[in-house]
């Protein structure tokens, strides 16, 4: 087992001007499960492939455990590799799929026996075992490109979109199952995905990128509770946050947030430090979680300085849960997060109160959180 | 005498070529450009050498091929083939396309001198490297000679009789073809790569190594059955295969030795009469597959073909065509329009798997596509229209895209 340390990784493609990963600099610990997210061509998969060695990297430096391997091939890296394309090899059995790498690599034929049946258990394949590629299906394919780099026994494992071609059912199951696989296993992992739900679920800490740069790495708590930027805020979290933009102005000794249809009183410890930042006056953007906005009575009576009226456009019903984009606020549709039974209809006017201690302030220009700013 | 069998050594030890780099191949690397200027320098140094040590016996000449068979020579010569013309013998050092580069007599030369001689410069186009097996040896003469008739224009000639390999080569083979973009540093042994196909294909395929990072590897048919075992597969199945088997050779090499190569695949042929014309075919494959569809390394001759025909268009008609259909010429300089496009035309225009390919929701699909048909006039869900798009995007990337 191993930790990897990324120092000041740049990845520059010839004839290209930018750098499709710029100062990636992270230590990723031993046994931890990290994710990298962000949106297409953010450089998630990039990265990933220079740590896998696919890649050749432009600059900075590349640990696995105590060992620079910028220049060690892929196949000395002790890493194994699952893909969203996992090529399996059509014309091998499922037994010969999963024991081809340890092959190619001189191990004893008893012990790729025992490390083959062993991952088959662990994955639920012993009984596919002699089948070939054609006769499996999404998710039995899946599981034996994943029997293939769990019997390597490396001391990585990397992960690029590994689910992403299954249907969401086997998705929601399959990313349970490597979870706690990764967790019995014991090894360090780091998995791309595009998937915020995945990435929040599986991640002890999660990665977000975008155009090549690290926008901000955390536990999937603080990412989403203390995002540093618009782009994480909005990033992370589905439905996502609420962005309303609007001035910050003084009244009566209290700080208020007024937008179209929004004029709230911003509580005390907040506004003290929006003031010490000089944001009073000033045009923001207020960020407001859907599950803040409240229409349960007893918090709309005690947060008097906080409620919002709107009309409902459109409500989906999830059963256990309710989404409502409401009219009249800001400059778009607002989401609001309600229980399933709270009986709010399209078209009705609906009163509503937001937790102000849950919102964020952005600066409008930089785009940072004003609260998590040093 | 002792100094030639000296020459003879250092020929041995330093088993390097002169190597002519191929034309639309991509990226060389700076390292690789000083490592062949090297290469080279030390090449040109040794043949000085051989011609210090002949003396004024000889004198190297250019002959076309022409003249050479004229005067009696065969079909494909190639170094250390021996011809006595009335200008003198003939030794041949090396070919080049149409070109035979021959020592050519002044004075006589002993049997001795003409033995060593064709020996030095048979062992210096084998291209074996000191060690190496006889198979290896085989298929480096094959390979030169593939390169050889390629770099002629000759796509239909047959595998010569004298070519020992030809015994190795049955009817059914599938060619693959590989090329390697690294630098030579990191550039697999023969013997490692030959010891990893075997064991990933079949005992009996071949390793053949073509000029500049290339390999061809030839693999039994019985593949295709062995992935489809219960049935005969049909000629769809069997290219969906092929791919399949093309895609895990990639994953295979790339996961093995990393940097990055590309792969094409044809279906299985007789490789005594097609193997030059069936690595043509794939060699222009992955050029076109380079150009057209950056970013995919694995590429199949039978989803080339409107691309084959496009870059035959001349440059500047290409580029009209283009200008005059696009009305906001930056449309498809905006990637997300760009895939949108190439992953509505993979899915075969089918708009929900379309939509769950990009992992976007199927009205944000619409409304992409909604959005090109106002800004083009084209509606990529009609069939007329969604062939022009096709067209144009494909022109688009090899006429504007940098």
């Amino acid at each position: 087992m191993a930790g990897v340390r990324l120092e000041h990784i740049f990845k520059k493609y010839p004839g290209s001007e930018a750098a499709s990963v710029s100062d990636f600099h992270l230590d990723i610990q031993d046994k931890e499960f990290l994710v990298l997210v962000g949106p297409s061509g953010c450089g998630k998969s990039t990265t990933l492939r220079m740590i896998a060695g696919l890649e050749e990297i432009s600059e900075g430096k590349l640990y696995i455990g105590d060992r620079v391997v910028n220049d060690v091939a892929p196949k000395d890296r002790d890493i194994a590799m699952v893909f969203q394309s996992y090529a399996l090899y059509p014309h091998m059995n499922v037994y010969q799929n999963m024991a081809f790498g340890l092959k190619l690599r001189k191990f004893r034929k008893d012990e790729i026996d025992r490390r083959v049946r062993e991952a088959a258990r662990t994955l639920e394949i012993e009984h596919l075992l002699e089948r070939k590629p054609k006769a499996l299906s999404g998710g039995q394919r899946q599981r034996v490109a994943l029997g293939r780099a769990i019997v390597r026994e490396p001391q990585v494992f990397l992960m690029d979109e590994p689910l992403s071609n299954l249907d969401a059912k086997l998705r929601t199951q399959m990313r349970a199952n490597i979870s706690k696989l990764m967790k019995r296993l014991e090894t360090t992992c780091i998995y791309v995905t595009h998937d915020q739900t995945e990435a929040m679920t599986m991640g002890d800490r999660i990665v977000v990128m975008k155009d090549g740069f690290i926008q901000q790495a955390a536990t999937p708590e603080v990412l989403y509770n203390h995002p540093v930027n618009l782009f994480v805020a909005g990033f992370i979290g589905a439905p996502a946050m609420n962005m309303l933009e609007g001035q910050l102005v003084e009244e009566g000794g209290a700080v208020r947030f007024r937008a179209t249809g929004v004029n709230v009183e911003v509580p005390q410890g907040k506004a003290a430090a929006l003031r010490g930042k000089g944001y009073i006056g000033k045009e923001v953007i207020l960020g407001v979680r859907p599950e803040d906005i409240h229409e349960e009575p007893v918090f709309i009576e005690a947060s008097p300085n906080s409620i919002i009226n709107a009309s409902i456009e459109v409500s989906e019903n999830l059963g256990h849960e309710m989404f409502l984009y409401l009219n009249g606020l800001g400059k778009e549709n607002v989401i609001a997060r309600v229980d399933g039974r709270s009986g709010l209809q399209e078209g009705q006017n609906v009163k509503l109160a937001i937790d102000m201690n849950k919102v964020h302030v952005f600066d409008k220009d930089s785009e940072q959180n004003v609260f998590e700013a040093e | 005498m002792r100094h030639v069998r000296r020459f003879v050594w250092e020929i041995q030890g330093h088993g390097s070529r002169f190597s002519p780099s191929r034309p639309m191949c991509g990226t060389i690397h700076a390292n690789e450009n000083e490592a062949g200027q090297r290469g080279k320098a030390m090449q040109q140094a040794k043949w000085q050498q051989l011609e210090q040590l002949l003396g004024p016996k000889v004198v190297a000449r250019k002959r076309s091929a022409e003249e050479w068979e004229q005067s009696g020579g065969g079909k494909y010569p190639e170094a250390g083939d021996v011809l006595n013309t009335q200008a003198g013998v003939w030794v041949v050092t090396r070919t080049a396309g149409a070109d035979v580069h021959v020592y050519e007599s002044v004075q006589e030369l002993t049997p001795l001198e003409l033995g060593l001689l064709r020996l030095v410069l048979q062992q210096k186009s084998g291209r074996a490297p000191a060690g190496a097996t006889e198979l290896e040896r085989q298929t480096r003469q094959l390979g030169d000679w593939i390169g050889q008739c390629l770099s002629s224009g000759e796509w239909r000639a047959a595998i010569p009789e004298r070519m020992e390999l030809r015994l190795r080569l049955f009817d059914g083979m599938i060619p693959f073809l590989l090329i390697r973009e690294q630098g030579e540093s990191k550039e697999p042994s023969y013997a490692d790569l030959d010891k990893a196909l075997r064991s990933f294909m079949a005992d009996d395929t071949l390793l053949i190594p073509l000029p500049d990072h290339e390999w061809l590897i030839m693999a039994p048919d019985r593949l295709l059955a062995e992935a489809d075992e219960d049935e005969t597969p049909s000629s769809n199945e069997g290219k969906s295969v092929l791919g399949s088997l093309a895609s895990g050779l990639h994953q295979m090499v790339s996961g093995e030795w990393g940097g990055e190569c590309h792969v094409a695949v044809g279906e299985p042929i007789d490789p005594v009469e097609s193997i030059v014309h069936t690595v043509g075919i794939l060699r222009e494959t992955i050029q076109l597959g380079r150009k057209f569809h950056i970013g995919m390394q694995v590429h199949l001759p039978w989803l080339v073909h409107l691309e084959r025909l496009l870059i035959g268009i001349p440059e500047p008609v290409r580029s009209r065509f283009v200008e005059e259909m696009i009305g906001r010429p930056d449309l498809f300089g905006d990637s997300e329009t760009l895939s949108t496009l190439d992953a509505f035309f993979s899915m075969d225009c089918n708009v929900s798997e379309t939509a769950k390919r990009l992992f976007i929701h199927r009205n944000t699909l619409l409304y992409r596509l909604d959005k090109i048909k106002q800004e083009t006039g084209l509606d990529v869900r009609s069939f007329n229209d969604a062939v022009l798009v096709r067209i144009l995007l494909l022109l688009y990337k090899v006429t504007k895209r940098k």
